[in-house]
């Protein structure tokens, strides 16, 4: 189980931001986030953006502490989809920045 | 003992009796894997068979041929067939027939389990076919969008064939990728580490995680689908707070996925056979193993590039295209290592390396075309015109067919023991292969000029004739072509001369045995040194044959194989695997006429085979295991290991893991579809939520606590020798397990709506439903370990049932405060 969890630690990563943002979105526009304005912006956006930036902090971390694991085949593994993962929720969560909201 | 002895004893051992007897009762990788493959090949005559009749339908403008409701149930069934019926029991046939040999091991984790599901998947097929034959088959095209396929539009029998159908093939599919899953974890020749294992392990193990996590959904969706259809519960059903979109979310969460789950398969075969054509080895293993990875994970962010146009918000498109974007990197990624590859080595023109080249152009054909449809302003033009038949069959055929068949030509002398006749293969190849691209080719003209697909006939001045005819004379030849494949075959079965051993100068260890290979596949089994071990020892089959490996001893008939430390490939135990036994077929049957009586609406009637599988269920865990312990046994002169039962992390555990975490997507995709209706559904917030049952649900939540507690108990006083007080708490355990399923039905009963009424209702009774059943898997498993606490099967040295029972007891229990809590949470907040 250890071994399955290193090898795809980053990807995981992603697996679960990328649904966490999905269902944020989901609930965001349901509860109307989007029509609270706050701190000059829609409180949709600082949410989505926030937890995105959260998300890719958390991409580099495990990208950090594949380092610690044993040199060998698992740690290059380990490394390559911290990597992927971390790219991954980078580009799959841009579109917070920038695509209109609830439309 | 000399090697012919040793092959006489270990043939007793591992072999099937002759006749009828053999066929019931055969629990063997090799024999079940050469079922699958042969059924799924008989399926895939079928479905031709089906596309040819549509071909013949659509030959000319206006034909009177079929008509609108045969036409119907004729693509419907062609596409249902070829993705469930062929293209995924191909694939585990061929997983189940090569792991253990490539594994360098003499059978899967749970060969029973194998059994179960070549019968499963055997009676479901049947179910299907027959509908064929009566006229009653599906017809709501191979995606079953709702409300098509919903009582109000599809009033009869045909869709129901196909979600009971269709799901009882599928239990096949979860059993083959659990088994595929332990196999190649646990299961390997000694020193096999995991980046010594061939390729082809790595896609099957990667393929099977991602069916481990894919087919729930579906399942899920089509027992809904199905409840809806039978009892009226509104989960799709706009008027009463469904939706249709949930269904096509749930569909192609599993859909998508499953397009790769179909690819990885036959990529493995290109990286298999590549290398050995090239006369090479294959560039970047690393490299391919993490693109692998990627793959799995990214393809289930894509799901919802098959809904563009159901008006999903824009950012949550921009998630979802952003992916599909991404995942294009780790598939160019292979491509590109096998371009390297052949670049690499010294190709030779061999009949499977043709059957390669023709993969390769049709299938980056396909992906070009992909890429066309991906392209939204392209996609809108295109949408359900035939130009999305050429893509997908350019795909399906070129990612799919053209690698198999180049494995076919590759393993075939493994499985017969033959070389095949000159000439034909040949033949049979440019039929094919001229025949397809004449065929798909022309579709996507006739889809540019608008010929939408599923139509059963066009008029004359839609000016597609001419198209449409070629198209059709095109899919005869390749037709042609297939049958001359299905002889050439025959031939080299049945009058072919003897091939030599490892006619190909493969380096994989199923080429390490004489072929065709022997029940036991080794006579012992080998050290593994590096990821060619035939290429640095390439007298290790005799060598093995001798008796120079592990387990070289045939002992009091038992069926013994090595397991091995996940990542290190060190020895761990010795696995004990059960014999043969009619427990599969009988299981499958009755498992059968349970959907048989939901099939017919004879609901009462349906818990019968329910009590009856309870009751084999019970009887096939019963008959393994000892009362006494084997202590270490001797694996080679000097090395002594124990016995799965008696070591931690046995492959029964492992196995307990992946269903459970499959049961826990299950759970996942039913929360999923609880929140989706919730957030997106019209009609809702509900006329009339949850009124109270904040106590009785408390009731339940400590119960779930103590049957999970008593369960550990039991577990750890075993473990710890003291029988009396196991079996005291797991009797406990069992009363608990009663009370929080007596506890579920009452908060439903007392407090939620009726189903009926409203989706909201309709779901909430599910998750109730969900833990309940989930409660009685942990009673009945705390009453078995009651009983072989008792019988003395279960002691402190043989745990694993224990373990087991453990893990089923913590689901249960945290399964059912995850509903709970969900179900609960509205009269909570108010
Ligand atoms: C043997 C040669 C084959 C021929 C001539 C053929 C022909 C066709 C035709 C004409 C259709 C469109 C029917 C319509 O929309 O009216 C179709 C649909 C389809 N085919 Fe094939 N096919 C072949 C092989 C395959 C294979 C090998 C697969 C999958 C592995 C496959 C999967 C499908 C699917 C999924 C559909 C969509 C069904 C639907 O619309 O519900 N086909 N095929
Ligand atoms: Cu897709």
């Amino acid at each position: 189980m250890m071994f399955l969890a290193r090898i795809s630690a980053g990807l995981l990563l992603w697996a679960f931001g990328f649904s966490l943002l999905y269902a944020l979105h989901g609930f965001g526009c349901e509860g109307g986030w989007h029509e609270i304005r706050i701190a000059g912006g829609m409180l949709f956006r600082w949410v989505m953006v926030s937890v995105w930036v959260l998300l890719c902090i958390a991409g580099l971390a495990v990208i950090w502490w594949i380092r610690s694991v044993p040199a060998g085949f698992e740690r290059r593994l380990g490394f390559a989809s911290a990597l992927v993962g971390c790219a991954a929720t980078v580009v799959t969560g841009a579109p917070v920045t920038i695509t209109s909201a609830c439309v | 003992m000399n090697a012919l002895n040793r092959h006489r004893a270990l043939t007793t051992i591992w072999g099937s009796p002759q006749g009828w007897r053999g066929t019931a009762t055969s629990v063997n990788h090799s024999d079940i894997g050469r079922r699958f493959i042969v059924a799924a090949f008989a399926f895939f005559a079928i479905g031709g068979v089906l596309a040819m009749l549509m071909r013949a339908q659509l030959a000319t403008p206006g034909s009177a041929f079929v008509g609108p409701e045969i036409y119907n149930q004729l693509f419907t069934m062609h596409g249902s067939i070829m993705m469930f019926l062929f293209a995924i029991p191909m694939f585990e046939g061929l997983a189940l027939y090569l792991l253990p040999k490539m594994l360098g091991s003499r059978d899967m984790a749970f060969p029973r389990l194998s059994a179960y599901g070549w019968w499963c998947y055997l009676f479901g097929g049947t179910i299907l076919i027959v509908s064929l034959a009566l006229g009653v088959a599906p017809d709501s095209g191979w995606f079953m969008y709702t409300p098509l396929s919903s009582k109000a539009y599809t009033p009869g029998i045909n869709a129901d064939v196909w979600l009971l159908g269709i799901t009882f093939v599928e239990i096949s599919a979860v059993a083959a990728a659990i088994e595929i899953t332990v196999s190649i974890l646990k299961v390997r020749a000694p020193g096999m580490r995991l980046d010594r294992m061939p390729l082809l392990a790595w896609y099957l193990l990667v393929t099977a995680l991602m069916m481990i996590a894919a087919f729930p959904p579906l399942i899920l969706a089509s027992m809904l689908l199905e409840v809806e259809r039978a009892f009226g519960w509104p989960f799709f059903d706009p008027d009463r707070g469904g939706s249709p979109l949930l269904w096509q979310h749930l569909f192609w969460l599993f859909g998508h996925p499953e397009v790769y789950i179909i690819f990885l398969p036959a990529a493995g075969v290109v990286s298999t056979v590549l290398p050995v054509m090239a006369r090479t080895r294959i560039l970047g293993y690393g490299w391919i193993v993490a693109a692998l990875l990627a793959l799995a994970f990214l393809s289930f962010g894509l799901w919802v590039h098959h809904m563009f146009t159901t008006g999903i918000p824009h950012m949550a498109l921009g998630f979802f295209s952003a992916a599909s974007a991404l995942v294009a990197v780790p598939t160019a990624l292979q491509i590109f290592a096998w371009l390297g590859t052949l670049w690499n080595g010294r190709p030779e023109l061999k009949l499977p390396m043709l059957y390669l080249l023709g993969f390769f152009l049709i299938f980056v054909l396909g992906g070009l075309t992909g890429v066309m449809l991906a392209m939204v302003p392209f996609d809108w033009q295109a949408h359900d015109t035939y130009f999305v038949v050429a893509h997908l069959h350019y795909v399906l055929i070129g990612g799919f067919v053209f690698p198999m068949l180049a494995g076919a030509y590759y393993w075939l002398p493994h499985f017969t023991g033959r070389a095949r006749v000159p000439k034909l293969g040949e033949a049979a190849f440019w039929l094919i292969f001229v025949g397809f691209n004449v065929t798909f080719f022309l579709m996507h003209l006739t889809g540019l000029l608008g010929m939408p697909r599923r139509i059963y006939t066009y008029p004359e001045e839609m000016g597609w004739t001419w198209l449409n005819l070629l198209s059709s004379v095109g899919s005869f030849a390749m037709a042609f072509g297939f049958a001359l494949f299905a002889i050439d075959v025959a031939l080299q079965i049945f009058m072919s001369r003897r091939s030599r051993r490892n006619p190909w100068g493969g380096s994989t260890l199923e080429w390490a045995m004489p072929i065709p290979a022997s029940a036991y596949n080794f006579a012992s089994q080998p050290h593994i040194e590096d990821r060619d071990p035939l290429a640095t020892d390439p007298e290790l089959g005799l060598r093995l044959a001798r008796g120079e490996g592990y387990l070289a001893e045939a002992r009091h008939g038992r069926r013994e194989t090595m397991a091995v430390d996940i990542t290190t490939g060190a020895v761990d135990h010795v696995v004990v695997l059960p014999g043969n036994t009619r427990l599969p077929i009988i299981t499958a049957a009755v498992t059968g006429s349970f959907f048989l009586c939901l099939l017919f609406g004879f609901y009462w009637l349906a818990l019968v085979p329910v009590a009856g599988v309870i009751a084999l269920g019970w009887r096939w865990a019963w008959t393994l295991g000892w009362q006494e312990d084997l202590g270490r046994v001797s694996i080679r002169p000097g090395e002594t290991a124990l016995t799965h039962r008696e070591t931690a992390g046995a492959p029964g555990w492992w196995g307990s893991v992946f269903l459970l975490v499959s049961d826990a997507t299950l759970l996942g995709s039913l929360l999923f579809g609880y929140a989706f209706l919730w957030v997106v559904a019209s009609n809702w917030p509900p006329p009339e939520l949850i009124g109270g049952g904040i106590f009785i649900g408390l009731v339940a939540a400590l119960s779930a606590l103590a049957g999970t507690a008593l369960t550990r108990r039991a577990t750890s006083a075993s473990k710890a020798g003291s029988t009396a007080s196991a079996s005291r708490a797991a009797s406990a355990a069992m009363g608990a397990q009663a009370v929080v399923i007596a506890a579920l039905m009452s908060v439903g009963i007392t407090e939620l709506p009726v189903p009926g009424s409203h989706a909201y209702a309709a779901i909430c009774w599910t998750l109730l439903l969900y833990a309940a059943v989930h409660a009685l898997i942990a009673l009945l498993c705390a009453a078995f370990i009651r009983a072989r606490v008792v019988s003395g099967h279960v002691s402190g040295t043989r745990t694993l049932e224990a373990s087991v029972a453990q893990l089923f007891g913590d689901y249960a229990g945290a399964a059912t405060l995850i509903v709970l809590l969900c179900v609960l949470a509205p009269a909570v907040l108010s």
